[in-house]
């Protein structure tokens, strides 16, 4: 047995174990991807790294052998530095995005490619609830939302935007006019009582999404009706008051009170509403000057001064967002923070603490030219089976009078952007963890790299691969005929199937293995 | 990456022969492939195929080898290969000018290497060794030195007229006969010599011998490493003289041999005339008289040249025969293995290296009888012994040369350390851009196993010791000792992590001594002449000596062989006889691309690991370039770096990313592109790679930029707004023509890209917008009117 010492903590390991092993039996984690327990280690990617406290040297945890007496730092300021960088490095060669370009550019982060292959498949259920899990009120900003979504939409550049606004709107106000429209369920009673002060776009949803974690919400507004600004605001003519009506009334029916003409300051005091709830959300809209000497916050220069990641105010169990921090009329932003609050209210409810770093990480490609946006698209296409032909590029839908066809065509419109592996790459959820930026080691190199799809099971997306070479060793040890190798040397190193092989021939029987192992989304089913 | 390629059929006959004759273990990748590239001049994938059908060798290592070693190659090449040495010391005299003046003379197109009749492909290489003859470029075997842009077709068409002229003269070497001889001539034919024409030299006074039938045994010898000399004649005369030709050319030889040696048949009286007649009969014409007055090595610059010089492992360097055994031994050659076999116990052997105070030669600088010892005492009784002679760094040629010039010795020193360590098996591993250093160990393995040296029960020790080439196929970063073995086992060069270090599990999990050639020629020595005699040379912590190869700005390059703690101005100025062309030093480059740019205020620096280490340096495995004022000192660590961005084996994210990231900056920099913050970006860059990587490549990649970043960063800041110094950075600076000009027109004759209009007697102008700065015009010009800035 060797003993040693991680984090100041002494652990006794059999000879022969690696640093990895030591620190997981003292239940210590370190972060690893070119690493899989059954294989041999192969010490490529660095973010396994520690610190050898006696020397400073950094050494691959995943690789390194315990040996006696040492003193290793899996926390330092060293480690944390390396990691970091080796995450930088590994980004600036990452030709990949996290999100599709709809979904990173909506301020809700709704999941667009989602909605609209349920639309696609004709299940527009489906489809709404994918819209509600970002979005409370769906047909409200189906009507005024000024839609950035669009914008990013990468066809755009080749014709013409998804009408991803009409199609959420389409979707909605189907589900409004059904027999039952859909209420998510909600958990258990918590016992515990949030009081949201203003009934506009940010407090219903922050609303919607506490109840549904069991919290009671009592919306106070000092207007006669609800709505804040979807309704003193914005006219008729845009919003109809019905569909507005509508949505106010799905949330009133979750659990929502509603006390209204119940005005800050006047009828209410911060004080007394902090005696008689757990919570407070200040959701009050935009704050002109003379009001923000009444409010009993911290003011910055634009509303109310919050911590932005976690939208607490300088009052303990005080919580600001929408237009209260941020003036502006985008409602969909508001209907973002509305949801943000209501995550923090529920972990402070739950903990008494609010955890920071929740901001998600999401690479992007970068602007693609038109050679590498056909290859994109070509790519895409049997990807994604989109069978649509010149079509693709010419939008469908008549926006003022959606016939259930023209959705149909236009939904089947979409590229389906984004990575397969979204939630499961641990490149991306160790950048959010320590906190990389993409962009500090720009350089060559972050071009679209074609897909090869020349496999029935999966694809594999080469500009994201990190070289660790965890489905070369799977394919040996499995003993494929051809398997995988890697072919050239240093930066253009690639990972590819020997003597010019088919992906079909290269990974005969270890598609799923390597699925599953690979760190990134390089290779994943299709 | 490989290509589909139709262009071939393969006889499966063939592929089979190839196999049969080299073996059907996977570690025998690297050799059929290198067969077979012989054979199609590239690697046809139907080839490949067969080879997977035919051995142990699978799809996946045949296509992960052949494509991590530059020596292959998907295309088929040009009949003939041209491969341009970018080494340092090339690099700093300009090769990359002369790369573009043989692509433009042969029209090859920017992206392709080949040109349109398919008769010549040009590729850069990492270092020929041929460092004093910057710059240096080898067609097929034949190798050229001093070239500059405006010689580049003579040279494709002397190539040329060789290939269709005098067939190969290297076979006319005849054997030694001792009775017949009135006197010898000795020359070196190492690769460096002969690519400054001692070839043609050689072909001469063989012809001349045989012609006048003189009797006179021409001799080849190693090196003497007075490159700047070459080709360098030595002469003993019957009488025990001795004379030294200098730079001699073949138009000189048979004035020089006329004049110590009679013709055989002749004597007496008539002679003088017969001279005469003899010149109209074989030659039709009088000769030139010899323009060279012997020179002598006692005194002036040359024995400036070697008398701070120390030899041991190039010891009778200039004397003897390289593959002459028997002259071997006659001067003291495998006394030192006899004296190991009959008195000395394993433990003893052990001791006096230890004693000896030697230290690694290849770069490290490891306690060299440590590392046995570790060996010695590792329980597996299966050890294995490597020569690691895959000397990588651009202007490095130490090991070339001791490989050319005496194979014996470090075969002996081999020897040694398989009897002290009880190995049985061993292997050289070199470099494939040394083709003679690989066929004189070949032939010297040869001798050694008629002679009884190896085998089984060699020399009737009852111990048997066979050894082997591993022929390298170009990776520098296989000169890192667990890529080296990764290669000789048949695989990809990819270093791993450390421990187990190879003394514990090396070749085949085994084991194994890796030493390099310097350390192994320096044993016999050491054996012969005791530790202590060794050790009284040098610094309290590096003992004996070490070679350099001297080269780049200095009036004499060569291989120079110093005791440890001479300071490097001393070696420079005194053995290398100061800078070149009256220019001031600027820097002293150690180490190649794993060490540092000394600044000339520290050329008092003395060769001591831990000195250099200290200055920013490293000792390296000996590559020595001297940087005068005109270099860029940013130019020179973006040379580095792009040498050993282009040479990471793709391992380590901090070295495979890191390392381009580092270029990008520095070809940023070059380029005139700087931006604030860049160097801030470089230093940290620096720190993580040299950190986060797990090999030496990457750990001292980044030691060029920061020992130029530390000393020159005011030059470093000159580039980010815009300015190189020293005018080199090509981006950064236009050619003009001055007032001077007297309207000769050669520089319009001589410019390939019209940028130049020809106006007789008026004065001439350059078009910057055409110009590629391909420096011809102002290599022509008589009157130094075509000004650089």
């Amino acid at each position: 047995m060797i003993k040693l010492q991680i984090n100041h903590v002494f652990v006794e390991i059999a000879a022969g174990s690696t640093l990895l092993q030591a620190a997981r039996q003292l239940g210590i984690s370190i972060p690893t991807m070119c690493f899989l327990e059954g294989y041999p280690h192969f010490a490529s990617c660095m973010v396994c790294v520690v610190e050898d406290k006696k020397n400073g040297s950094i050494l691959p945890a995943c690789s390194t052998l315990a040996v006696a007496g040492m003193d290793i730092d899996t926390d330092s300021e060293a480690v944390h530095l390396a990691r970091k960088t080796a995450l930088e490095l590994l980004l600036s060669d990452h030709s990949g995005e996290c999100l599709a370009p709809c979904q990173r550019t909506c301020p809700a982060h709704m999941n667009i490619p989602m909605m609209h292959h349920f639309i696609e498949a004709g299940q527009l259920r489906e489809a709404l609830m994918t819209v509600k899990q970002q979005i409370a009120l769906p047909a409200v900003l189906g009507y005024i939302c000024s839609a950035p979504c669009e914008n990013g939409c990468r066809l755009r550049q080749v014709g013409g935007a998804l009408s991803i606004c009409a199609l959420k709107r389409y979707v909605a106000e189907a589900d409004l006019e059904s027999n039952t429209p859909y209420l998510p369920p909600c958990k258990a009673p918590s016992g515990k009582k949030v009081a949201i002060i203003g009934s506009g776009p940010a407090g219903l949803s922050a609303a919607y999404y506490l109840l549904q974690e069991g919290h009671a919400c009592t919306i106070f507004d000092k207007n006669a009706e609800p709505g804040g600004m979807l309704r003193y605001g914005v006219p008729e003519a845009e919003l109809p008051r019905s569909v507005l009506d509508a949505e106010i009334d799905l949330i009133r029916n979750l659990g929502a009170v509603f006390e209204m003409n119940t005005a800050l300051g006047a009828q209410i005091t911060l004080d007394a509403l902090q005696e008689q709830h757990d919570a407070i959300i200040l959701a009050i809209g935009e704050i002109n000057p003379d009001g923000m000497l009444t409010l009993p916050v911290a003011i910055a220069k634009n509303g109310i001064q919050i911590d932005r990641e976690t939208f607490e105010t300088n009052l303990p169990g005080v919580f600001a967002g929408g237009g209260a921090v941020h003036p502006g009329k985008m409602a969909v932003r508001s209907a973002a923070h509305g949801k943000s609050m209501a995550l923090s209210v529920d972990q402070f409810l739950r903990y008494g603490v609010v955890s920071k770093g929740s901001d998600q990480f999401n690479l992007r490609l970068r602007k693609m030219d038109q050679q590498e946006l056909n290859q994109y698209i070509d790519d895409q296409k049997k990807l994604h089976n989109i069978s649509a032909g010149p079509e693709l590029f010419t939008p469908q839908l008549d926006k003022k009078a959606p016939s259930p066809e023209a959705v149909h065509l236009e939904a089947g419109r979409c590229l389906h952007c984004g990575c397969l592996k979204t939630d499961s790459c641990k490149l991306r959820r160790y950048a959010e963890i320590y906190k990389a930026n993409a962009q500090n080691y720009k350089g060559s190199k972050r071009q679209y790299v074609k897909t090869r799809t020349d496999h029935p099971l999966v694809i594999f997306e080469e500009g994201k691969c990190i070289q660790c070479g965890l489905c070369i060793r799977i394919t040996e040890k499995a003993g494929e005929t051809y398997g995988l190798t890697f072919l050239g040397r240093g930066f253009d190193i690639e990972v590819g199937v020997p003597l010019n092989e088919s992906l079909g021939r290269g990974l005969e029987k270890t598609a799923a293995a390597c699925v599953a192992a690979c760190p990134t989304g390089a290779i994943s089913l299709k | 990456m490989e290509k589909k390629s139709n262009h071939i059929v393969i006889d499966p006959a063939d592929i089979a022969l190839i196999v049969r004759e080299i073996g059907r273990e996977a570690r025998h990748v690297i050799p059929i492939l290198q067969a077979i590239q012989r054979k199609y001049n590239y690697l046809p994938v139907d080839a490949l195929r067969q080879v997977c059908e035919l051995t142990d060798i699978t799809p996946a290592a045949i296509s992960g080898v052949s494509t991590f070693y530059s020596q292959f190659r998907f295309q088929p090449a040009g009949r003939h290969r041209i491969k341009l040495c970018v080494g340092t010391a090339c690099h700093v005299m300009g090769a990359d000018t002369i790369y573009d003046a043989f692509k433009q003379e042969l029209d090859i197109p920017e992206h392709e290497d080949t040109d349109k009749d398919h008769l010549f492909t040009i590729e850069k290489v990492a270092c020929l060794g041929c460092c004093m003859l910057a710059p240096a470029v080898q067609i097929d075997h034949i190798t050229y030195g001093h070239l500059t842009s405006n010689r580049v077709s003579n040279i494709l068409a002397d190539f040329l007229s060789s290939q269709n002229g005098l067939g190969n003269h290297d076979k006319a070497i005849s054997p030694f006969r001792k009775s017949e001889t009135s006197g010898v001539v000795r020359m070196c034919r190492c690769a460096s010599c002969d690519a400054s024409g001692a070839h043609k030299v050689y072909a001469e006074i063989r012809r001349q011998i045989d012609q006048h039938h003189l009797a006179v045994t021409l001799k080849n010898v190693g090196c003497s490493g007075i490159a700047y000399q070459a080709p360098l004649l030595e002469i003993s005369t019957h009488n025990g003289r001795d004379f030294q030709y200098g730079q001699v050319t073949p138009a000189q030889i048979p004035g020089i041999l006329l004049r110590h040696f009679r013709p055989k048949s002749l004597s007496g009286k008539g002679r003088v005339a017969v001279y005469d007649l003899l010149d109209r009969l074989l030659t039709g014409r009088v000769w030139e008289p010899p323009t060279h007055a012997a020179i002598d090595t006692r005194f002036g610059a040359d024995a400036a040249y070697i008398a701070p010089q120390k030899q041991i492992v190039t010891e009778h360097s200039g004397q003897l025969d390289p593959l002459d055994i028997d002259e071997y031994c006659a001067r003291g050659g495998f006394a030192a293995l006899d004296e190991c076999l009959k008195n000395r116990s394993s433990q003893q052997i052990i001791e006096t290296v230890e004693e000896s105070g030697l230290r690694g030669r290849g770069g490290g600088g490891f306690p060299t009888g440590k590392k046995w010892r570790m060996v010695a005492e590792a329980a597996d009784p299966v050890k294995y012994i490597v020569c690691n002679g895959d000397e990588g760094d651009p202007g490095a040629f130490m090991d070339r040369m001791i490989l050319e010039s005496f194979p014996f010795r470090v075969i002996e020193g081999m020897l040694i350390a398989a009897l002290a360590l009880r190995a049985k098996s061993g292997f050289l591993y070199i470099r494939a851009e040394y083709p003679l250093a690989i066929q004189r160990i070949s032939d010297a393995l040869a001798i050694c196993k008629a002679r009884g040296y190896l085998g089984q029960n060699r020399l009737q020790s009852g111990h048997d010791f066979d050894l082997q080439i591993a022929s390298a196929a170009g990776a520098f970063v296989c000169g890192e000792e667990t890529a080296l073995l990764a290669s000789i086992q048949g695989e990809r060069g990819m270093p791993r992590l450390r421990p187990p270090y190879p003394v514990e599990a090396g070749l085949w999990g085994k084991p194994t001594l890796v030493n390099n050639v310097e350390t192994f020629a320096s044993l016999p020595w050491i054996i012969r002449n005791g530790a202590a005699a060794f050790s009284a040379l040098g610094t309290p912590r590096s003992k004996g000596t070490k070679t350099f190869a001297l080269a780049g700005k200095v009036m004499r390059s060569g291989l120079v062989e110093v005791p440890m703690g001479l300071t490097l101005r001393q070696i420079v100025e005194e053995i290398g006889g100061g800078v070149r062309d009256g220019k001031k030093l600027k820097a002293i480059q150690v180490g190649g691309p794993s060490g540092g740019c000394v600044p000339a205020e520290l050329a008092d620096t003395p060769v001591d690991f831990e000195a250099l280490k200290a200055a920013g340096a490293i000792m390296g495995s000996g590559g020595m370039v001297v940087l005068d004022e005109t270099d860029c000192m940013v130019d020179i660590a973006r040379y580095f770096m792009s040498f050993t961005q282009a040479e990471s084996c793709g391992k380590c994210t901090f070295c495979r990313i890191g390392t381009k990231r580092m270029l990008e900056i520095l070809d940023r920099l070059c380029a005139g592109q700087g931006q604030e913050g860049d160097l801030e970006k470089l230093e940290q860059l620096s720190q993580s790679v040299a950190a986060g990587s797990l090999c030496g490549l990457g750990k001292t990649a980044p030691n060029p930029v920061l020992t130029t970043l530390k000393y020159f960063r005011s030059e470093y800041q000159a580039h980010i707004e815009g300015r190189c110094p020293t005018g080199k950075c090509r981006d950064m600076i236009v050619y003009s023509i001055t007032d001077a000009c007297i309207g000769c027109t050669k520089c319009a004759q001589a410019c390939p890209v019209g940028a130049i209009a020809a106006r007789a007697y008026e004065k001439h102008q350059i078009d910057v917008q055409v110009c590629t700065k391909c420096d011809r015009c102002r290599q022509v010009c008589p009157v130094e009117a075509v000004e650089v800035g």
